[in-house]
């Protein structure tokens, strides 16, 4: 799947422009503030309705402008005309495929599968395990509507349980126990559910990894992902696990209004040849942890839908070694579309622009080619 | 505005009911309008007998003319086998597909801590008690298959577990009478995967 053209209008620092892109590698050079950033924030707001840098829209909008709008024609088998037109006094947004308004905007989410890296991604690898979970999460769902409706299942359960929770915390009572019991079964089946998806995809998603891995760094360094789940604790099934940390935990989870077991507390660890990343890791070493966990979800899902997500690379040259930066660059012609954004591309001697990728120029909101 | 007063009290009126809005509200009344006087008069009986006529069934819920509900009542159902669902309407859907002959049990909703919704505001002890008379042999728990309806039917099956008649669920994603060609790729997973026998 490609996107062909784009248009912006009041959004960022845009004014107007108009883009044709390559099937292949578009490198966006500009300086900062420049707007090249912004061009990969419309097209992840098209794809997936969220923005990855933007708190609200009213910050897309151009100063001194009341509304944004962003066109873009994608091309797989068929051909689909995406609008979204924002404006600051209903503070709403309106998609449009192909000329008919959508009843929902997250109707939209899944059509055109994409992958960020982003230099936020240093939460993969050093942030809370809440990050990991999102990215996982995020991947999975991407790939398995049955996972989606689990995982919304599952959270369901949580804050019915929760609520329950907070008035046993309130006024205990034996027919509220009673009740829990049932929320508790419920959890441990759910819970179970996503927990053996996890598992199976680890074990799946770590060779993409490894494979990912191969292409940035030498042999030497061998990635390995372990899913901690249930605290660690032992048992003979999970769902055996579960059931036992739940009578553990009752008290504690009364006194603190809240569930403290299950999936939703889960984390998943990153080894570089059984040395822990978050400990040992060097500066380079997560970079490419995080690289390479980009790459390989852009591989996976490539294999799970049979279509080419489209692939956006915000400033992951400016962060890396040279040596690294040359492995990725020629990585990069694996896959299908791609939007790069760099600040110079002299400095960026290893980056070769072939006849099919396309280099944009922006400055000041205005685009040229190069 | 200068609308008429009795036709505006019609508009609000009919304004309250599910998916009317104030637009079908006129149309429906002015509509009513149209109708002779005798045609109005069976619609307002209709309507009052609803409510006067009608009552619940004191074995299992279900709406009844009499103390007891026309299933209760009826010599032919297998009274071995109680479906238990979750409002009235569930019922008027089952006994239109004509695939089940036992009876049934209607809970009235299911548990929704979030909404103040708890076993005893349910018809759950009357179901307990009516699956301990010896005569009930199995439960269909056919509440909807979402999070709150398969907790319900996890506490539901959980207390009756002590009688040792069978429970059984329809399993989560196939509606009753529900055809699997039409079911989406998520619900036909989650129907093999759910168990059916709790
Ligand atoms: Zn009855």
């Amino acid at each position: 799947m490609t996107l062909k053209n784009l248009s912006l209008k009041n959004f960022r620092i845009h004014k107007k422009s108009d883009i044709t892109f390559s099937n292949n590698l578009n490198f966006i050079v500009g300086g900062n503030g420049q707007g090249k950033t912004s061009i990969l924030e419309a097209i992840y707001i098209m794809c997936t309705t969220k923005n990855f840098k933007a708190s609200s829209d009213s910050e897309l909008t151009r100063f001194g402008g009341n509304e944004f709008e962003i066109d873009g024609k994608f091309e797989d088998l068929t051909e689909d005309i995406i609008r979204i037109y924002f404006n600051k006094s209903d503070n709403k947004r309106y998609y449009f495929q192909n000329g008919k308004q959508l009843n929902r905007n997250a109707e939209i989410i899944g059509k055109f599968p994409i992958v960020l890296l982003t230099p936020e991604d240093h939460s993969l690898t050093q942030g809370y395990p809440a990050e990991r979970r999102k990215f996982v999460d995020s991947v999975i769902c991407q790939a398995s509507e049955l996972y989606l409706s689990s995982l919304l299942d599952y959270n369901k359960t949580l804050r019915q349980r929760s609520n329950l929770l907070f008035r046993l915390n309130e006024n205990y009572s034996s027919s509220l126990i009673d009740q829990l019991e049932a929320w508790d079964e419920k959890l441990i089946n759910t819970g179970t559910e996503l927990i053996r998806f996890r598992m199976k995809f680890v074990l799946e998603f770590e060779k993409y990894v490894e494979e990912s891995f191969r292409f940035i760094v030498d042999d030497s360094e061998k990635p390995v992902i372990k899913y901690d789940y249930l605290n660690s604790y032992s048992g003979d099934s999970i769902e055996e696990m579960f059931k036992k940390l739940l009578i553990e935990k009752k008290d504690e989870e009364i006194r603190r209004r809240s569930n403290l077991v299950g999936p939703h507390r889960d984390d998943f660890i990153f080894l570089i040849n059984e040395n822990e990343l978050k400990i040992f890791g060097s500066q380079g070493q997560h970079k490419t942890f995080q690289v390479a966990l980009r790459f390989a979800q852009y591989f996976y899902l490539k294999d799970k839908i049979g279509r080419l997500p489209i692939f956006l690379l915000d400033d992951v040259f400016g962060e890396l070694d040279s040596k690294r930066a040359i492995r990725i660059s020629q990585y990069l012609k694996q896959v299908g579309q791609a939007f790069i954004t760099i600040t110079d591309f002299a400095n960026f001697s290893f980056l070769h622009k072939e006849e099919d990728d396309a280099k944009l120029l922006i400055t000041n909101g205005e685009v040229s080619y190069a | 505005m200068n609308i008429a007063e009795p036709l505006l009290a019609a508009i609000e009126e009919f304004n309250k009911f599910p998916g009317i809005g104030r637009k079908t509200a006129q149309r429906l009344a002015l509509f009513l309008l149209k109708r002779n006087e005798h045609e109005v008069k069976n619609f307002v009986n209709s309507i009052l007998d609803l409510k006067s006529k009608l009552h619940f069934c004191g074995d299992c819920f279900n709406l009844a003319t009499e103390d007891k509900c026309e299933v209760c009542l009826s010599p032919k159902r297998d009274r071995s086998i109680i479906c238990v669902v979750e409002e009235v309407s569930d019922v008027i859907s089952i006994e239109k597909s004509n695939e089940f002959n036992g009876l049934y049990h209607v809970l009235g909703g299911v548990l929704n801590p979030l909404s103040g919704v708890h076993q005893d505001d349910l018809k759950i002890k009357e179901l307990i008690k009516r699956a301990s008379n010896g005569e009930t042999k199995e439960l269909i728990l056919a509440v909807n298959p979402d999070t709150e309806g398969e907790t319900t039917s996890l506490y539901i099956a959980k207390n009756v577990k002590h009688l040792g008649i069978k429970v059984t669920r329809i399993a989560r994603g196939i509606p009753i009478g529900g055809d699997l060609e039409f079911a989406d790729e998520a619900t036909v997973g989650r129907a093999v995967l759910g168990r059916i026998e709790i």
